[in-house]
């Protein structure tokens, strides 16, 4: 599998544990009560808001770009471009920054741990990781694809 | 022309689909897959948390509650069903269910004598400041105007909640005041913390319970998590009140 077909795969994945945290945050899913446990604790925090909006609605946006440019790096007309790479790479390093503040809160501010946060950590770290090998080694994946051929 | 096709084709992923070559397909096959157990999953999350207000009951752990967890009872204390509320004060939905489904309960079966009703605090840890609410609720207690408070409260929830302030004690002491309370006895009582054991306690016989959500109530011997319905919380009582007469019938029964 090309790395871009990987990260697009991790993105759309993330896409849809960003969407239930935020469809959680807002109540549209689990409305008719509030649950005791670690998720609750955790969403419901002062840092479970960022700029007026839900963390979780950031992150659906977020790796709704992720995806995006994915599968534009899929396309024949990006399939080389080094810059799409550097994008994924300074976007990804971003989210990853991001999710380590956002654990750090976790663990030694609000002391209690969100699984589905834990969840988009992994999935950004892992799109950090491919995005920075595609950057490093750049035009690999495409060998690979002629290879194939 | 002709050539320029050809390059793109073998570049872009649905026309390599076209040429045999699986592995694109097999991509969009993930895809699809990612998607269907993203949406299913989404879908299940919804449908659960819809279905857990009817579906949940259990009996209630037998053997006495701790002595110092006491509600605040609404109506008459020797009506045929007891109506007990677990509730968070910062809870949205116990907000919603107190303005809008809570005055057709009172008027409809707390004043009708069908029932009354016990509320128990359980601030939850996420509502930093839950524990402030039920502390300014138990401070009206002390003048008798507990329910009147408990309105003001989840009425203005958005003013003091955790996501509106982090200090919680000028938006409740507004409360205190619309009700009409005795200021300086309330600051006194506030400030003074008295009630925390109670609240404590409160709290403590919902983990008894097994109270895993709020609001709960517990009707006739079973547990409705959840802000139930006015429908579903007549047809409890009353099955809670059919229930209690057929025991009674044949307890007099097997007296005789």
């Amino acid at each position: 599998m090309k790395r871009r077909e990987i990260i697009a795969a991790l993105a759309l994945a993330g896409i849809f544990v960003a969407l239930y945290l935020t469809l959680y945050k807002m109540g549209a899913i689990g409305e008719l009560s509030c649950r005791i446990g670690s998720c609750e604790t955790v969403n419901s925090s002062r840092w479970a808001v960022f700029f007026g909006a839900p963390v979780a609605a950031w992150g659906v946006g977020f790796y709704v770009v992720v995806f995006a440019l994915a599968l534009a790096g899929l396309r024949a007309r990006f399939a080389d471009s080094r810059r799409l790479s550097l994008a994924l790479v300074l976007l990804s390093g971003w989210g990853v920054a991001f999710s380590l503040w956002l654990t750090y809160l976790e663990l030694f501010v609000i002391h209690a741990i969100c699984q589905w946060c834990v969840v988009s950590a992994l999935i950004v770290t892992a799109i950090f990781l491919i995005s920075l090998r595609d950057y490093l080694a750049p035009g690999s994946p495409e060998d690979a694809a002629r290879e194939s051929k | 022309m002709a050539q320029q096709k050809s390059s793109n084709s073998r570049n872009n992923p649905v026309r390599t689909a076209r040429n045999a070559s699986n592995r694109p397909l097999g991509f969009y096959l993930l895809l699809g897959a990612i998607t269907a157990v993203g949406i299913g999953g989404l879908a299940y999350a919804a449908l659960k948390s819809g279905d857990a207000a009817t579906v949940a009951d259990a009996p209630i752990p037998s053997g006495p509650g701790s002595a110092a967890a006491r509600g605040y009872m609404l109506g008459d204390s020797s009506a045929p069903v007891q109506i007990i509320q677990f509730a968070d004060f910062e809870c949205p939905s116990c907000a919603r269910f107190t303005t809008i489904t809570e005055p057709d309960v009172r008027s409809r079966i707390i004043d009708a004598g069908l029932a009354n009703l016990i509320y128990f605090d359980l601030p939850l840890p996420q509502h930093l400041n839950s524990m402030a609410a039920s502390n300014a609720a138990a401070c009206a207690d002390d003048q008798g105007k507990f329910w009147e408070m408990h309105d003001q409260i989840y009425a203005r929830q958005q003013e003091w909640s955790t996501e509106a302030t982090k200090n919680p004690r000028g938006p409740l002491r507004a409360a205190a005041q619309a009700v009409g309370l005795d200021m300086n006895a309330w600051d006194d009582c506030f400030q003074s913390w008295k009630h925390r054991g109670r609240i404590e306690a409160n709290a403590a016989e919902a983990g008894r319970r097994g109270v895993g959500s709020t609001p709960t109530f517990f009707i006739g011997g079973k547990m409705y998590p959840g802000a139930i319905t006015y429908d579903e919380m007549k047809a409890a009582v009353d099955g809670a009140r059919a229930a209690a007469g057929a025991a009674a019938a044949t307890g007099s029964g097997a007296g005789q």
